[in-house]
């Protein structure tokens, strides 16, 4: 938008800047030396906990190996049809090795079918402190996430991190914030509580959502 | 002539004895309380938590102009475009010239109170565009025509059987008013809306200086299908909402969360930052974000309520309210329900105007301790009281009367030979029979209160006796 398109932004900077002149009143500064959410002691056992909770299915099996052996098992009951995979080096020789003959629809050829029966992606980090998974547009794209009745997520613990604070820490370290067009924390599957304030799960995202947790770096 | 003080005080009145619409609510509020309760434990010091809430925001409205400027720079090199609407026709102009530029016929829309405060859904239909409302609750109200009863829960006022009335007439394949039923038919019904729109639009709960990121928070995944699959993406939010760091959301996400809903955190937390990324799979390739204005720098003059900009809209303070619990969202007219919005739109939408919601409270202060980023909302509504009488907005006949009131409490006598008047009056009125009728002039009170005796004499004579005894 050329600025000269849009004389409201001067005006609206001018009116900012002016009543900014007479100052609020300020308060005491913030005591930042206490806690405000309970310490984490042990991530994964409040990661498994939280996501308990919030109704996310957490797998967690030894090794990249096994993590295919859980993707296979997990695949059985879901309906025929075609899922949609992260083109990614770890989720590609799981792929390979399905024993039934579903097709897949790779995030290299664009965004997953409407009737996707499964999302398969990588994550970004692991929150132990609200049992909630970091996702980016490099993980499967935007509605990698959000538009099957099931969402499959690979990770490894050495993704997991105690806290918002320190997730967010992570995705600035590793080029997350500045590289994607999109970041989201997953809590859960869809809900919603506009009936009577009454939490229902599996609204218009997934049913679903399902992490299985390697011990050992997936590659 | 009706004004809105006038259809304010008759709502309140009708809706306040309507005793299924208060189980309605209770239903709701219950629920909520609960939920809060549960998750009130996940904060080892909820006081610090609103404290850092509050310091975040005061930073950011009191350097709005900087971080503002910080936000738009930063979504620019992302790609992204952004308007500054100073009225809401600007922000409503600027959407239905994207609209028609780029031909979009179908509009997926997530809830948005800047979105109802601009009436852009009505704008965009009058041009022929077709906008679905995909948050379940602002889908009820589209389908009812009417406008959301609650900032966090547009259809509080409904009870699922009503709502599976509605479906039934509107969709058909209604079975049962399980709640779960009805989200599953709501869901395909919006399906093919989601996957066929060429333009998403949002709002936004927080703008996030040092990153260019929009920060959009929802449960249902509404707003994450509608920021991903159209190939257009509005936000449209107020200026106040930008925040300095994304660092500063590890304590707001939660904060947010449990005010709104009770919630340890909200099932997505989406940052988006620009449209897709040549690399990525998918994703709109147009993002345009409208910085709504229409009063708020207005209000920022105004240094002793300039910190109501810092409100996040999670409704914590309508659901504590006493007064909201009797009247309802629906009777205060306004965009902006209960003691926010009581506060807020003498701002938005001028005192003379909206001044008489600030005198419909208790004062009770509910709403203060509620508030996640503490904003002292009953002494807002105070100063607003006195603004109102200051600028001789108030009738003239009670400004009489507190001149009257003044005079006769100023000396001991006036208020002795008075208070006696007034005692003789009102046995009179009682001995002509005229207790209760259009004559008796405690009648406003006592229409709904059981009156209290008159006693015989004054409380001063019957403490002098008490004292010489």
């Amino acid at each position: 938008m050329q600025q000269n398109d849009n004389p409201g932004r001067g005006r609206i900077l001018a009116r900012i800047q002016k009543g900014l002149r007479n100052p609020a009143p300020k308060h005491a500064p913030v005591d930042k030396s206490g806690a405000i959410f309970a310490p984490i002691v042990d991530p994964l056992d409040r990661f498994q906990k939280e996501c308990g909770q919030n109704g996310t299915e957490c797998l967690i099996v030894p090794n990249a190996a096994a993590v295919a052996e859980a993707f296979e098992r997990l695949l059985e009951p879901i309906p025929p049809g075609e899922i949609f995979v992260q083109d990614a080096p770890e989720l590609r020789p799981m792929a390979a090795l399905r024993r039934n003959d579903r097709s897949i629809r790779w995030s290299t050829e664009g965004r997953p079918a409407e009737q996707s029966q499964a999302t398969v992606t990588l994550a970004e980090a692991l929150v132990a402190q609200t049992g909630s998974i970091f996702v980016s547009a490099a993980c499967g794209g935007r509605a990698a996430s959000v538009v099957a009745p099931v969402h499959i997520l690979v990770a490894s613990i050495q993704q997991l991190v105690p806290d918002l604070g320190a997730a967010f820490e992570r995705l600035r370290e590793r080029g997350a914030v500045e590289n994607n067009s999109m970041l989201c924390l997953i809590t859960g599957p869809s809900r919603t509580a506009d009936i009577e304030k009454i939490i229902v799960m599996g609204a218009h995202g997934p049913r679903r959502v399902v992490v299985i947790l390697s011990l050992e770096p997936l590659s | 002539m009706s004004t809105p003080a006038k259809e304010f005080l008759h709502s309140a009145a009708v809706k306040s004895a309507d005793l299924a619409h208060r189980s309605t609510i209770r239903t709701g509020i219950d629920h909520y309380e609960a939920a809060v309760m549960r998750t009130g434990a996940r904060f080892l010091d909820w006081e610090a938590a609103r404290e850092q809430c509050r310091a975040v925001k005061w930073e950011a409205v009191n350097h709005l102009d900087k971080y503002l400027l910080e936000f738009e720079s930063r979504v620019q090199d992302r790609g992204g475009h952004v308007f500054w609407a100073e009225t809401a026709a600007d922000a409503r102009r600027y959407i239905s010239e994207l609209a028609a530029r780029k031909d979009v016929r179908t509009v997926v829309k997530s809830k948005s109170m800047v979105s109802e405060e601009i009436d852009l859904r009505q704008d965009l239909e009058k041009q022929g565009v077709k906008v679905f409302e995909t948050d379940l609750g602002e889908l009820i109200v589209q389908l009812r025509d009417e406008p959301p009863y609650h900032l966090m829960t547009p259809a509080m006022h409904l009870t699922r059987t009503e709502i599976a009335d509605l479906f039934r007439e509107k969709y058909g394949g209604v079975e049962s008013n399980d709640p779960q039923h009805l989200v599953d038919i709501a869901r395909r019904a919006l399906r093919d809306a989601f996957f066929s729109a060429e333009m998403g639009i949002t709002g936004a709960n927080f703008l996030v200086a040092d990153s260019g990121m929009v920060a959009l928070t929802t449960n249902e995944g509404n707003g994450r299908l509608g920021s991903s699959l159209p190939r257009i993406h509005v936000v449209v939010t107020g200026i106040e909402k930008v925040i300095p760091r994304m660092q500063d959301l590890a304590v707001l996400w939660p904060t947010l969360a449990r005010s709104a809903v009770g919630q340890s955190i909200a099932c997505y937390n989406t940052l988006i930052g620009g449209p897709r990324n040549a690399k990525e799979a998918d994703g709109p390739e147009e993002f345009h974000v409208v910085l709504l204005d229409n009063g708020r720098s207005e209000l920022l003059a105004d240094a002793e309520q300039r910190e109501v900009l810092h409100c996040i809209r999670c409704g914590a303070c309508l659901n504590v309210c006493p007064v909201f619990r009797k009247i309802g969202g629906h009777s205060y007219g306004t965009v902006y329900g209960g003691p926010i919005g009581s506060v807020l739109m003498p701002h938005l939408g001028g005192l003379n105007k909206f001044q008489h919601l600030s005198f419909a409270s208790s004062l009770c202060g509910a709403c203060t301790e509620a508030c996640p980023v503490k904003i002292d909302l009953h002494h807002h509504l105070l100063q607003n009281r006195r603004n109102a009488v200051e600028s001789a907005e108030r009738p003239f006949g009670e400004r009489l009367a507190f001149k009257l009131w003044r005079w006769m409490m100023m000396a001991p006598k006036r208020f002795a030979v008075l208070g006696g008047a007034a005692r003789a009056g009102l046995r009179a009125v009682h001995a002509l029979g005229l207790e209760g009728t259009r004559l008796d002039p405690l009648r406003p009170w006592t229409k709904t209160h059981a009156p209290p005796a008159i006693p015989a004499e004054s409380f001063r004579s019957q403490w002098r006796k008490i004292a010489t005894k």
